[in-house]
């Protein structure tokens, strides 16, 4: 099984497909530690943190119809953290032509349930996944971004979002924060031809959305969020976080692939 | 019959048979008093190695962050895998959880795990306690890090799964192939329930009918629970809400896990924050100090008052018949014990502790000497087993502990850290007034510290003695070198002198 890898399969009647996250915080691009940036409600922060799982992809055609990743290789952690993780490489896919994509942010019920032998890769509680899982309360944390505040009432004015929960299991009923992106290519149509010429997708994710939106998060009253009700306003929020930027084709060239990020320079 | 067929029913025979003596012999199996299991075997079959590897991983403190606390720490084999006499749970630094742990077994038919049900798969639990700051402190993916670079755990692995791969799955399901061997239906009430030629006595049979009438509906069947959550009626302690931690849903405050009935001689004390001390607390709870809260559980009231009528030679009887599930064989046994390890755990070299120090300040040296006098007059008590005893003695080892000043910088810096852990095991002494067991339980600790302290600082005026049994890890001070008081069995006891 392999899941969470990023590897190219050439086929004949298939092709590949790029996906690139690129984080911003507004219309700013994201840096870690050093920049400081402004919420809705006027405080000032900085993020050290911002990580989240992608899963359950989805390609939609014109009329609607999709082509669904199979599950086995459809569960992404991004990290801001590590720029390898900030792009993911689909293979297999039947040549055809997409106008859309969907996704959901986090990890499914079924996963978030399945034994232990279905974790493998960035879903091993022991390995990649070690810090977006929740033992007491078995289950995965789908989005997290931590930081600093000088309005932030808790340790070391810190904050931190953790957001999980897919519904709970049996008689063990949860918040359900799962939520799903979907992505409309515009004018735009993405053809998958064959595993030679990728194709990229760029998606703009934007994290100033976990702090505003329906609800504007003031860090003073909630600096920690993890697995109360407040969560769901934090998961409303963010599943608005994604939107297109644009098709291009993937550069394979690592240093090319650095400036045409362009903002990537602080990072790992 | 021809030659040909009867050779091939003799070669038949015999290829069945060797079969037979090569299989792995039954490692689990359902009592037949027993319903089906809930738990997913057919994932992760149970084999000899595996579950060998799951009991060395059980007891090998090398699963917590300094290496000093073990599953089988707070998980004693003799409370039916609690812990003995204590309230609240300890981990490394012994800090505090919130809450009792709880008793080991038939797990293979539990659906949720913990009190509050918060992991629903048992191959996951571990990962709760390993990772909990107040239990061992660590991160799973640096225990399976450690265990790679151990010099026994590859080849323990690759006899558990054909490789010396150490991942997750395999830590976790090997844990789980050693809990899943503990299964506890040999106790007098299940041979009697088997028709195994044993009776129950008149009070118990008594007892049990008021069981059923009384506590049934909720301890149910085979296994004395239904695995449900409820509330009931315990004061509530704001501080833990039970099931609402994992939910957030009001209706779910203050739920706890309905746990089994059985072994409740070894497990005491009982409910979620070891709150009672004694049965006959618990059973006085139920029938007259029910806590009327929004959750209570409606089968906790009757006719618009909390509470279930019990009178004082009902709550006898039903104690008397809760004894009856009690299984020794199960706290006995030792296929689960850690004495029959195959695989030595290697264990910390207490003399690469020790330091050069002298003392030279008479009063220091004095303290330091009144120090050992109280280690002996707890030693005595233990003996003794006066708990009351013990535990006053401890009181005055902390005193005359607290009294010691070391000035120079590095002597200071070692003497306070050894301070510290004496005084936790002191107050092991202290919380165990009661619970002579749990004394004992600390004693070697408290032993193994105080010589590391005395040993470093040469502060003895009269010649001491550090035993230690090899296989148990019994750990004593003595004024005389041929001392086993406390551990008859020891017969492998390794003495250091200090002079």
């Amino acid at each position: 099984m392999l899941l969470c890898a990023i590897s190219v399969a050439n086929a004949q009647k298939t092709g590949s497909l790029s996906i690139r996250f690129d984080h911003f915080l507004g219309n700013e691009p994201l840096i870690l530690n050093d920049k400081k940036y402004k919420n809705a409600t006027g405080d000032e922060f900085n993020v050290s943190l911002f990580q989240y799982f992608v899963s359950n992809i989805k390609l939609i055609r014109k009329d609607g119809s999709t082509y669904d990743i199979p599950q086995d290789k459809s569960y992404f952690l991004i990290r801001e953290s590590n720029k390898d993780s900030k792009t993911i490489t689909l293979t297999d896919i039947p040549k055809g032509k997409f106008t859309g994509t969907s996704f959901l942010i986090g990890i499914d019920s079924t996963r978030s349930t399945s034994e232990i032998g279905y974790r493998k890769g960035c879903l091993d509680v022991g390995g990649d996944a070690k810090d977006m899982y929740w033992a007491w309360n078995s289950g995965y944390i789908f989005v997290k971004m931590e930081g600093t505040s000088p309005q932030s009432t808790a340790k070391n004015n810190m904050f931190m979002y953790h957001i999980g929960l897919f519904g709970g299991i049996g008689n063990k009923k949860t918040l359900n924060n799962i939520r799903y992106a979907t992505i409309d290519f515009g004018k735009e149509t993405l053809r998958i031809k064959d595993s030679k010429n990728i194709p990229q997708i760029t998606i703009k994710a934007d994290a100033s959305k976990i702090l505003n939106g329906e609800t504007n998060i003031e860090i003073a009253k909630n600096p920690t969020v993890m697995g109360g009700p407040f969560s769901a306003k934090i998961a409303e929020n963010y599943k608005t976080m994604f939107s297109f930027v644009g098709l291009g084709t993937l550069v394979a060239n690592a240093d090319k692939d650095k400036n045409a990020l362009g903002m990537n320079q602080e990072q790992k | 019959m021809s030659v040909k067929i009867k050779l091939l029913i003799l070669v038949l025979a015999v290829a069945f048979l060797s079969f037979k003596s090569i299989s792995e012999p039954e490692l689990f199996s359902v009592p037949a008093n027993f319903p089906k299991p809930s738990y997913h075997f057919e994932s992760n079959p149970l084999s000899t190695a595996g579950v060998e590897l799951g009991k060395t991983l059980f007891y090998d403190a090398i699963l917590s962050a300094d290496n000093t606390v073990s599953c089988g720490s707070c998980h004693q084999q003799s409370a039916s895998f609690t812990q003995h006499g204590h309230v609240l749970s300890h981990g490394v630094n012994d800090k505090l959880t919130k809450r009792n742990s709880m008793p080991l077994f038939n797990l293979a038919w539990s659906s949720s795990f913990g009190w509050d049900g918060g992991v629903h798969d048992l191959d996951f639990f571990a990962v709760s306690p390993i990772t909990n700051p107040a239990e061992m402190d660590e991160s799973l993916a640096n225990v399976l890090d450690k265990l790679r670079n151990s010099p026994q755990y590859p080849a323990l692995f690759k006899n558990a799964f054909g490789s010396e791969e150490i991942n997750t799955e395999r830590f976790l399901k090997a844990l789980s192939q050693f809990m899943l061997t503990m299964v506890s239906a040999n106790s007098k009430y299940d041979r009697y329930m088997r028709k195994e030629g044993v009776k129950l006595t008149e009070t118990e049979s008594e007892g049990l009918a008021l069981f059923q009438q009384k506590c049934a509906s909720c301890h149910s069947g085979t296994l004395f629970t239904d695995f449900s959550f409820r509330n009931n009626g315990l004061f509530p302690n704001a501080d833990d809400k039970g099931k609402f931690e994992i939910t957030h849903d009001e209706a779910d405050q203050f739920k706890f896990k309905v746990p089994s009935l059985r072994n409740l001689t070894y497990t005491a004390p009982y409910m979620h924050d070891g709150r009672f001390s004694s049965l006959a607390e618990v059973l006085e709870h139920y029938a007259s100090k029910i806590e009327k809260t929004p959750s209570l559980d409606a089968l906790l009231m009757k006719d618009g008052k909390p509470g279930i009528s019990l009178n004082a030679d009902e709550q006898q009887k039903i104690i008397a018949f809760l004894q009856t599930l009690d299984d020794e064989d199960f706290v006995k046994n030792t296929l689960f014990s850690e004495s029959t390890l195959i695989n030595e755990i290697p264990r910390k070299n207490i003399d690469a502790e020790l330091k050069s120090f002298r003392i030279t300040d008479e009063t220091i040296k004095t303290l330091f000497n009144q120090s050992i006098d109280a280690y002996f007059k707890i030693k005595t008590a233990i003996e003794a087993k006066n708990s009351l005893l013990a535990a006053e003695a401890a009181r005055s080892l902390i005193k005359t502990l607290n009294r010691i000043r070391i000035t120079e910088t590095e002597q200071k810096k070692f003497f306070d850290s050894y301070q510290q852990k004496l005084f936790l095991d002191a107050k092991q002494m202290i919380e165990g007034e009661n619970f002579y067991a749990h004394q004992l339980d600390y004693f070697d600790e408290l032993s193994a510290h105080l010589y590391i302290l005395v040993a470093s600082f040469k502060a003895n005026t009269k010649v001491l003695y550090f035993n230690e049994c090899l296989k148990s890890e019994f750990k004593w001070l003595s004024d005389a070198p041929d001392d086993i008081s406390l551990s008859t069995d020891c017969n492998d006891k390794k003495t250091k002198t200090l002079n």
